[in-house]
């Protein structure tokens, strides 16, 4: 692994953090206030969006490797993103 | 639902996420089980909560992996595919196979991944002549003051441990942390806590494919998930940071111990 192709992973690691820990921090919030008010609505929406956290980790990286034209990468995670997506809209069509 | 029982869960979550998150396996290969023959809690809404609270727990030790450099992005990358196809297939086959066999070949597996472990456990997989290429999927790993490489081997078996683990997280909505976990780190030559950082990495996106399915059919119960998924959060973070202090030896010895207890339990359970 040449400097270059590292120093561009961590900086798309970064990225990913960053999305893991906002959609993290907004979704305990609203769990937290959902529990202690008894909120059905702050749970349901914090539960949701939990649930999509890991749905936008595969787009950041999807979108990161191509934008680094990864193609190979960027093929692998599309394809993980088109599962995630394919079972979102089984759940939706029930 | 009361106080006393949002603690029990938090809790009950909490301890799921410790140990889950040190071992990179998510926790709900403990959470099911203890919330079902112990709380009395219906299977579904069980397995339910267990998914929202693994995506919680994959998550927190995520940030922490990440930041700390374990995370194999590549390596995580091309098992996914692996994973999210088997999560596929195993919803698919769900109908197949009987509780009782998948209980048997599960738990059979596990314990003997957990014999395979303890007798491999001695044995190190990262070379400390950091001039050595450790390829595409290889990686580098610091360990204090040394940095260490290593390199990916029998990648057909990782891909195939992966699709079982896909399946496994489909049919009994584990994380499937439990198989990749032990079989990289004994077979493909993975160190044993880049192998948990790098399963956890990935346990949350399988989780995820199943978890939308069970949400439509209302078996995702909100105060019991959240209870439990606040409490694997807080788990995890502390699990993920613990699992840096304790020696890699130690640790595998842990998840061996685990699988075994583990897999006698399951296939108890189906006789």
């Amino acid at each position: 692994m040449t400097d270059g192709e590292g120093g561009r992973l961590e900086r798309l690691e970064d990225t990913i953090e960053l999305a893991l820990t906002v959609g993290l921090g907004v979704s305990t919030v609203l769990l937290l206030v959902g529990l202690i008010a008894g909120s059905d609505t702050a749970l349901r929406w914090g539960v949701l969006l939990l649930m999509l956290t890991p749905v936008a980790r595969v787009a950041v990286v999807t979108v990161g490797l191509a934008l680094e034209r990864d193609w190979t990468f960027t093929l692998v995670s599309f394809f993980v993103l088109a599962i995630l997506l394919a079972g979102i809209w089984v759940g939706v069509r029930r | 639902m009361s106080a006393h029982h949002a603690i029990v869960f938090l809790l009950t979550g909490a301890a799921s996420g410790l140990v889950g998150a040190m071992l990179g396996i998510g926790g709900g290969v403990f959470l099911v089980p203890l919330l079902t023959l112990a709380f009395g809690v219906p299977i579904r809404a069980a397995v339910a909560a267990s998914l929202v609270s693994v995506i919680a727990t994959a998550t927190a030790s995520s940030t922490v992996n990440l930041d700390r450099g374990l995370v194999n992005m590549r390596l995580a990358m091309a098992l996914e595919v692996a994973t999210s196809v088997g999560g596929l297939g195993g919803g698919l086959a769900a109908s197949l196979l009987t509780s009782q066999q998948l209980f048997l070949i599960f738990g059979a597996t596990l314990a003997t991944m957990g014999a395979l472990m303890v007798m491999r456990s001695g044995r190190r997989n990262v070379i400390a002549d950091t001039s050595v290429d450790p390829g595409r999927l290889g990686g580098r790993l610091q360990e204090g003051d040394t940095t260490y490489v290593y390199r990916l081997r029998r990648m057909p078996l990782a891909l195939g441990a992966s699709l079982v683990a896909g399946a496994v997280s489909g049919l009994l909505g584990l994380g499937g942390g439990i198989i990749k976990v032990p079989v990289l780190n004994t077979f493909c030559g993975v160190p044993i806590r880049v192998a948990a950082a790098t399963s956890a990495f990935m346990i949350g996106v399988t989780a995820a494919a199943s978890v939308f399915v069970y949400f439509s059919r209302g078996d995702v119960v909100l105060p019991l998930a959240s209870a439990v998924a606040l409490g694997a959060l807080a788990g995890s973070v502390v699990g993920a940071r613990l699992g840096q202090r304790v020696e890699a030896r130690a640790l595998k010895i842990f998840m061996a111990v685990v699988l075994l207890v583990v897999g006698v339990r399951m296939a108890l359970e189906a006789l």
